[in-house]
């Protein structure tokens, strides 16, 4: 069977003209959509529009830092929606955690748990960078450069691998049988990190104000 | 400034309850400090004169002293006064009876702090129930010997994994770096 491409053509050139935009809003990022979306910087010229439910949606926006029982809804929302489907992770915690980079329930990467096609850096991205990665996805999904639902279904093993060791896959994953074999793989492995994880912290506050600081 | 109301609060308390440290702290604000078990009566007491909004209850853990303390807010609105009522129970296995009969909005705040405190409350029949943690069977967190930063990087680094992620070529796209 010849290996599954993305559409390109005058196929991708539709598809990139109308997406339907899920936008996940967790964190702060929230706050640069309305700008966005109304008047003032417009995205429906380029034919994105908000849609409801990921059952209709296109392109799943994160907009912010992920807790590991946000991920669980994310994961669940990205499984349902249609082939073919894009993903934008939006601000620095998607990217590499952000300021929430010693959080015990936040993660750092999103590009290990599903397939991220474009990143926005940024502590908060303006909309001008949004319109920015919207024109770059459009273009980019014309000339067939984006394949997140393709690289997901061929190396499902590897995020499955990562979705459970830091949450319970078997409740928030469409494929329960893979998903209950995987689960029961990195049982071992989940224990022993979860040993080294939680070895008491000597705590020990600094028994001297340093100098130069307000006493 | 006068700190007449204030003033009058700490000796309401100093009234009928003889062992309890009440000190002003500033204006609008009075510190309470009781024991464990005299907790109850004094939120009682309080609530009948007057101090009918209970704000929150918060938790503090002193490692050190081995001990959790937990702060009781109230707040009166004829007084204008804000009542902190300080306690300290033991870290490990500490309990307190619960407020839940006094203020219902209490059993919310008793089982934040039974699921990030590990602080037992008595007579709170929905503290076993999951609450804000989804499936967490670690310590409890906001504990000063929980190391956040030793979690996140055991689970949420995974170094290897991203070097597994650039052998099978899966890292994002980054043809859209500008030259």
């Amino acid at each position: 069977m010849a290996k599954e491409k993305a559409p390109k053509g005058i196929k991708g050139w539709a598809q990139g003209r109308s997406l339907w935009m899920l936008h996940f809003c967790t964190g702060c990022g929230a706050i640069e959509m309305p700008p966005t979306m109304t008047s003032r910087y417009d995205m429906e010229r380029f034919g994105i529009t908000p849609m409801a439910t990921p059952r209709q949606a296109d392109l799943l926006l994160i907009t912010g830092y992920l807790t590991v029982k946000t991920l669980k809804r994310v994961v669940r929302s990205y499984e349902q929606m249609p082939d073919p489907k894009y993903v934008i992770g939006f601000g620095s915690c998607t990217v590499n955690g952000g300021m929430y980079w010693d959080s015990y329930n936040t993660i750092k990467r999103l590009d290990l748990y599903i397939p991220v096609d474009l990143y926005i850096a940024g502590c908060m991205p303006r909309p001008e960078a949004i319109i920015d990665s919207f024109t770059e996805l459009i273009k980019g999904i014309k000339e067939g450069r984006f394949d997140g639902w393709i690289r997901y279904r061929e190396n499902i093993e590897f995020y499955k691998r990562n979705q459970a060791m830091v949450m319970d896959i078997r409740k928030w994953s469409l494929d329960t049988e893979l998903a209950e074999r995987i689960w029961n793989e990195v049982q071992e492995e989940r224990k022993k990190r979860f040993e080294r994880a939680t070895v008491p912290h000597v705590y020990e506050l600094a028994e001297r104000i340093p100098e130069g600081l307000p006493k | 400034m006068s700190l007449e109301k204030e003033q009058k609060v700490v000796e309401l308390v100093k009234a009928s309850f003889e062992d309890a440290e009440a000190e002003v702290q500033r204006e609008r604000r009075v510190k309470v400090r009781v024991k464990p078990n005299r907790v109850f009566p004094l939120v009682a007491y309080l609530k009948g004169h007057g101090f009918n909004h209970f704000v929150a209850i918060s938790a503090v853990d002193w490692i050190k002293d081995g001990e959790i303390e937990l702060v009781y807010h109230l707040w009166s609105y004829s007084e204008k006064v804000h009542v902190m009522i300080k306690t300290r129970i033991p870290r490990d296995n500490g309990s307190m009876p619960t407020l839940k009969p006094l203020f219902n909005q209490a059993e919310t705040y008793e089982r934040d702090i039974h699921e990030f405190f590990g602080v037992y409350f008595e007579g709170n029949e929905k503290l076993d129930r999951e609450f804000i943690l989804e499936d967490w069977d670690g310590p409890p967190p906001m504990r000063k010997d929980f190391d956040t930063r030793l979690f996140s990087a055991e689970f949420y680094d995974q170094e290897d994994l991203e070097s597994e992620a650039l052998r099978l070529k899966i890292q994002p796209y980054k043809g859209h770096l500008r030259k």
